[in-house]
This record gives structure tokens, sequence and C-alpha cells, in this order.
């Protein structure tokens, strides 16, 4: 039997992801004997683009380099996969949206108390973009695995049914379905701000009074932070309903079930977390599915 | 009639559903901490409980289709390829459901324009032109248009592709304008009513009025002949300083 050719690249990303492929531990063994790696950066040295009939993309696009390597595995892969949040919504490096090409490299080769001090920018090293941009801004894109990095779980589930195989339908809700905290109304509860633990183990933390933004994130973590007693950071990507309509935002509806929960006022909410707002969106703040929706002003809660 | 399908794993018990209810569909159950549904005849399709669920565990068949066309077709997309074989609630439906809603829409503008005819007279065309004003004055542009050319240029973009409009101006005063696709006009020959009626009057003034506000000019209407594939405008132009 022909084994399916994977080929992976990666682009403006941590590389945690690739990492993720391997935690799949014993599983990869399983995988293995169905496909074939024929490019994987963190596994192999392999400078040219093979043809294959998957192809797993990590990454954002930022520099003129990443644009030409995603156009040559759009040529070389039958199916092209974005995997991470980064290669489907821009990720962390997003943020790089905010302030534009010219201001950072001044920032960072003249502003900077530790830059050389001749101004120069580096040479030989491939053009930034102008921003950072997610791949299906770029190539057509056949599927979509976000998750920062995704759950080996859900890597597995997409890689199969990719190949045809027959598996559970991949989960369409949001982390709180996979979370095991009890979600309750609550009286005279204040606002948790910044870093704060929440006493109770088995209480949601939006009952608590802490932000936790699992109800407009998409499950492909099997919540493990908050399972842990962490909050959610939206680590994913936004939610399908937050993604489908436009009108529903990260803020507006944290806020909502926030202050439905505990009676905190609704504008006291969305006053941190429009002031937090690199936080909160971290994510997905380059995307148009965030940028353009019309309640989302990020630049100008940022710049001030 | 309407089903709510309500995910029992996936629920949190919350009871925000219970809350956000207009017409109290919910009840609470306080054993197994999960809300059922008790009034289900009374649900009307507005959807809130599924959008105030944390955990996205409500799901409603057999709704109507009136949300989908808000939505942004490239996000769609995205949505659609996050699972494979996964339907989505709300992904845009065939070209049936939308042409029933074109339809539907079309039959809605021609009562509001036949009501405003009836109840506003000779003052209809006024109607559509302040109309037009507002639409400029309100929708967000990246840059105010610096001649009347450059705001004929973005109105033609606008307008795309519910309507084809080529306009002809000559720098001065003159403009010819030509309409060669319309929305209205299929409209009017499904309903068989005939062209250059109260709405192609609205639509025109609407249009004059958006492309003056943005132009900084006033538009005055020579002559005008509806056709059955295209109308033709004569325009006079006085571009203000």
């Amino acid at each position: 039997m022909m084994k399916t050719r994977i080929s992976t690249e990666w682009l403006s990303g941590c590389s945690g992801c690739h990492v993720a492929v391997v935690d799949l531990h014993d599983k990869l063994l399983n995988l293995l004997e169905d496909v074939e790696f024929v490019r994987i950066p963190v596994l192999m040295d392999e400078k040219g683009y093979p043809e294959a009939d998957v192809g797993l993309v990590e990454g954002a696009i930022r520099s003129e380099h990443d644009r030409k390597a995603l156009l040559r595995m759009r040529e070389t892969c039958k199916t092209l996969v974005a995997f991470g949040t980064c290669a489907v919504y821009g990720g962390p490096s997003g943020i790089g949206w905010l302030y534009g090409k010219d201001t950072i490299l001044k920032k960072i080769y003249t502003d900077t108390v530790t830059a050389s001090g001749d101004g120069k920018f580096p040479e030989g090293a491939p053009e930034l973009e102008q921003s950072v941009i997610p791949l299906n801004e770029v190539v057509d894109i056949d599927f979509y695995i976000p998750g920062c990095p995704p759950h080996p779980y859900f890597i597995a589930v997409a890689l199969k049914t990719l190949l045809g195989a027959s598996v559970p339908a991949i989960s369409m809700k949001t982390v709180c379905s996979a979370c095991n905290r009890r979600m309750e109304k609550r009286e005279g509860v204040k606002l948790q701000r910044g870093m704060s633990a929440a006493p109770e183990e088995d209480v949601c933390f939006l009952s608590q009074g802490v932000i936790c933004l699992g109800s407009v994130t998409l499950d492909r973590c099997q919540a493990q932070c908050p399972n842990k007693g962490i909050a959610c950071a939206g680590c994913a990507g936004p939610s399908i309903d937050l993604i489908t309509e436009p009108h529903l935002d990260i803020r507006t509806m944290i806020a909502k079930r926030m202050s439905m929960l505990t009676g905190i006022d609704r504008s006291e909410i969305l006053d941190y977390m429009e002031k937090e707002a690199k936080t909160f969106y971290s994510y997905a703040l380059s995307s148009p599915i965030i940028y353009k929706k019309p309640t989302v002003e990020i630049r100008e809660w940022t710049l001030n | 009639m309407i089903k709510i399908i309500i995910d029992e794993d996936a629920c949190v018990g919350c009871e925000l559903c219970v809350d956000e209810c207009p017409t109290d569909v919910f009840e609470f159950n306080e054993e197994k901490r999960i809300p059922e549904v008790v009034r289900e005849k009374e649900c009307f399709g507005c959807l809130s409980c599924s959008e105030i669920c944390p955990a996205t565990a409500i799901t409603h068949e057999d709704i109507l289709h009136s949300e989908e066309y808000y939505h942004d077709e490239e996000n769609l997309k995205l949505a659609s390829r996050l699972a494979v074989d996964v339907p989505l609630p709300l992904v845009p439906s065939d070209n049936k459901h939308r042409k029933a809603a074109l339809e539907d829409l079309g039959i809605r503008l021609l009562a509001v324009a036949s009501i405003f005819r009836q109840t506003l007279g000779g003052s209809l065309p006024a109607v559509g032109t302040m109309a037009g004003r507002t639409l400029a004055t309100q929708l967000p542009r990246y840059r105010i248009p610096e001649s009347f050319q450059e705001a004929l240029d973005i109105v033609v973009q606008q307008f795309t592709p519910a309507w084809n409009i080529k306009p002809d101006y000559d720098g001065g005063s003159k403009l010819n304008m030509q309409v060669k696709n319309c929305f209205i006009r299929e409209l009017c020959k499904e309903e068989g009513i005939e062209l250059g009626g109260d709405l192609c009057i609205l639509f025109y003034n609407y249009l004059a009025g958006y492309a003056g506000k943005l132009g900084n000019a006033r538009l005055k209407l020579i002559k005008s002949s509806p056709g059955i594939k295209e109308c033709k405008y004569d325009v006079e132009v006085f571009v203000k300083k």
C-alpha cells in the first residue's frame, strides 16, 4: 500500500506545533504505518519541497521568505493545512499588526538603548512584510487546525480524517464544553484584575470574578488550562459563533456572561478588557475576523 | 416546528439560557444541573440561548434562515474548514434560499416605495436624496475623495455587483450614466411592474444624493430613459467650491 506523504513547513512560529506532533508518543508509531514524512524541519534536513499529499504549515507570514515558502508548499501539496493558531489567525506575533513595519524596525535598530548606534538595518535578511499575515490571506487553505499548540488528540483526529479514516467528528464547541468546573451564579463577587488565582477548584472562573476566555474560544485543547487551575487565554482563537457572527466579540460576550453570573457591572468588565486588549486579543489580533469586527478598536485602545 | 437540542455532556449548568430566553422555554433541573426544554412550542427562533451559552451546547433544528445573510463569506469558509463533514448550523444556505430571501426583500422594498409615494406625493425624490446623503456621511471611509470623478469611482465600486453603473463624466457639468445590471430591474420583471416607477425614482435619487455628498456636488436630472436592458440618465453636475 502506498503511504500518504506528509510535508511540513515552519514559518514565523515557535516550532511548538511541530513538537506537538511528536507528543503523539506511541500513537505516532501507529500513524507512521500509514504515513511517510517527506519533509519535517524538526526531524530531518530536507531543503527542497518534495511533492506530498498533505502539507502542514506552522506559523504566520512575517517576511518575504515566509511568503515564498508558503507558495512553494501550495504548489507541491495536494491538501494544505494551516496548522496552529499562528497559521490560522496570526498568533501572538500578530501584535506587530498594531505598529507597522517601519515603526518596529526603527524601534529595534535605532531607538533601543542597546542598538549599535549606526542606524543600519541588517543586510541579507529577507525583507519584512508590512504586517503579520495569516496564511489564508495569501493562498487557499483546505483545512484549519488552530490551537497553541493543538492538542495531540486533535492532530491525530484531523490527520486521520484527512487520510480518509473514520474517526469521531472534530469538536466545534467551546473550551467550556470540555471544562469540568461548575458554572454557577454568585453574589458579591469582585472583578479580579491581573494574574489572579481563583480560590475554589471546582467552580468556574467567571463565577469567581476572574476573566477566562473559555466561552469564546474553540476547543482544540480539551480544556487543559482551566481544568488545572489556570484561566483560559484564548489560544485556539475565536469560537465558531464569533467567527460567523460579526456583532459578537470577545469582550462583549465575556462581559455579558460574567455580569449575568456575578452581577458585576458590564461596563467595568468592558473597560478592563479594553485596557488589557493586548492580553485578551493576543492570539487572533492580526486576523481580519477580529480586527474587521465593527465592535473592535484595538488600535485605539492600545495606542493610549 | 423548531426543535431545541441540548448537549448534556457539554452543558456547564450556568442557567444563563433560562434567564436569557424571552419566552421561558427552559426550566432548570436542580438535580441534574442541566436546563430542560419545557415549552418548546413557545420558541420563535431568536437564538438568544445559543448565543449566550458558554459551551455552545444548544442547537436548533428547523429554523428559519434569516440571520445568515449578515455573515462574511471568507469567515464562513474558514469556519466550515475547521472540521470535516460537520454541518455548520449557520453556513449560508443554497441558492434557493438566497433567491427566496431576495424576492422577499424585493417585495418589501416595492411596498415601502409605494407607501412613501402615497404619503409624500411629490416629495419622493427628496427622500431618496436624503437617504443617499445620510449614507455618505455615515458609511466609514478611508479617505475623503478629492474630486467628483473620484467620488463616482467609489460609488461604482460600492454598488457592484448588484448594480453595474457606467458613468461618463466630462469633468465639467455633464454626466451620462448607464445602469446595466440592476437589482431593481430584475425585481420589477419578476413582479410585472413597469420600469421607472416609485422604486426607480427613489433609487436614482439615492444614488445621486450619495455621489453628490461624496463629491461635494449637486446633481440635477435632465432626462431619464429606463429600458429593459439598460437605463440611461443625463445629469447636470454643479460642483461646489
